[in-house]
């Protein structure tokens, strides 16, 4: 490491060397061994520890905005939730209940389109009608 | 954090215990008005509450992210303000037992506020970030959102100029 670059170096990071980029850090050690070195060091150091110096915020003040955005926060209206019927008139709940609305319009519907058919009542259909039924019960897979 | 994640209010109240005068300071540092500084220091941590999910600390750690709210918070203000604060008046002199530390500790301060007053905001921000809160410089990077080849540069410059500043006003009494 040149005197320039290390110079440059300091004038960067200042007069603190394990403060500087971690690559750079053997060299300046071995330079700032030096009476150059020490003095370029000494130098930053001093604007180091001017620039180091921090407006002082006292625990009282630092108390006082914590609160202030607590009361902010209060202030923030909360989500309410909604009232029953302000849910049941939510579009998923709507599906439901339009199917099962549809389902019966459709089948007053049918039951009034449809004609009446009435049951043939002699002696033959009525035996013909119970062995229907009979061999359904048998031949179904119940 | 995961707890105020959690909108819990205990564990973000311990939050601004802990962390709002890290927040002060480096605002009040950059803007240079105590008020304005205390305003950016609660929106800062109004935005913590209110994106604290998008934290990730696998990313970042709580103070950089904070460092990095607080920075963009306050250079939004400056870019928007068209007048520069009044410079500090003198305080009152502190009549203790430490009186005389007390008043060269007031003068350095009053010396590097008027040094500083000539530099950018951004310039402002990367000394306070590595020389006041003694972040590392990739840290400070980071909390700037730039490579670590521009803060280099950004801090060189910034401490350049403060240099030629604290000079001009040891040798001529004021910053002009």
């Amino acid at each position: 490491m040149t005197p320039d670059q290390f110079r440059r170096l300091a004038e960067t990071w200042g007069g603190d060397v394990e403060r500087w980029p971690a690559a750079t850090r053997e060299a300046a050690r071995r330079f700032a061994a030096s009476a150059e070195g020490a003095a370029v060091l000494d130098e930053q150091g001093r604007l180091d520890r001017l620039l180091a110096v921090a407006p002082e915020i006292d625990e009282a003040r630092a108390d006082r905005s914590s609160l202030l955005v607590l009361q902010r926060l209060a202030a923030v209206p909360q989500q309410h939730r909604p009232a029953w019927y302000r849910r049941l008139l939510r579009w998923p709940t709507l599906v439901p209940a339009a199917s099962l609305a549809c389902s019966a319009i459709v089948g007053v519907w049918l039951a009034g389109a449809m004609p009446y058919v009435h049951s043939a009542s002699d002696p033959l259909s009525v035996m013909s009608g119970v062995f229907d039924v009979y061999s359904i019960g048998l031949g179904s897979v119940q | 954090m995961a707890e105020v994640s959690a909108q819990r209010q205990h564990a973000f109240r311990v939050l601004m215990r802990r962390h709002m005068p890290r927040a002060l300071r480096v605002a009040e540092r950059i803007v240079r008005d105590p008020a304005e500084a205390d305003d950016i220091g609660q929106e800062a941590f109004m935005r913590v509450w209110t994106h604290a999910a998008s934290f990730d600390p696998e990313v970042a750690k709580f103070t950089t992210w904070l460092y990095r709210i607080v920075l963009n918070l306050t250079f939004d203000r400056t870019r928007r303000r068209t007048f520069l604060p009044l410079e500090d008046a003198g305080d009152v002199p502190d009549m203790g037992p430490h009186a005389v530390e007390r008043l060269i500790a007031d003068e350095e301060l009053s010396l590097l506020n008027r040094a500083m007053a000539g530099l950018s905001d951004r310039q402002r921000g990367a000394i306070a970030l590595f020389h006041m809160e003694g972040l590392s410089g990739e840290e400070a990077a980071n909390a700037m959102n730039l490579s670590a080849k521009a803060f280099e540069s950004l801090l060189g410059r910034a401490r350049t100029a403060l240099k030629a500043n604290v000079q001009k006003i040891q040798e001529t009494g004021s910053y002009a």
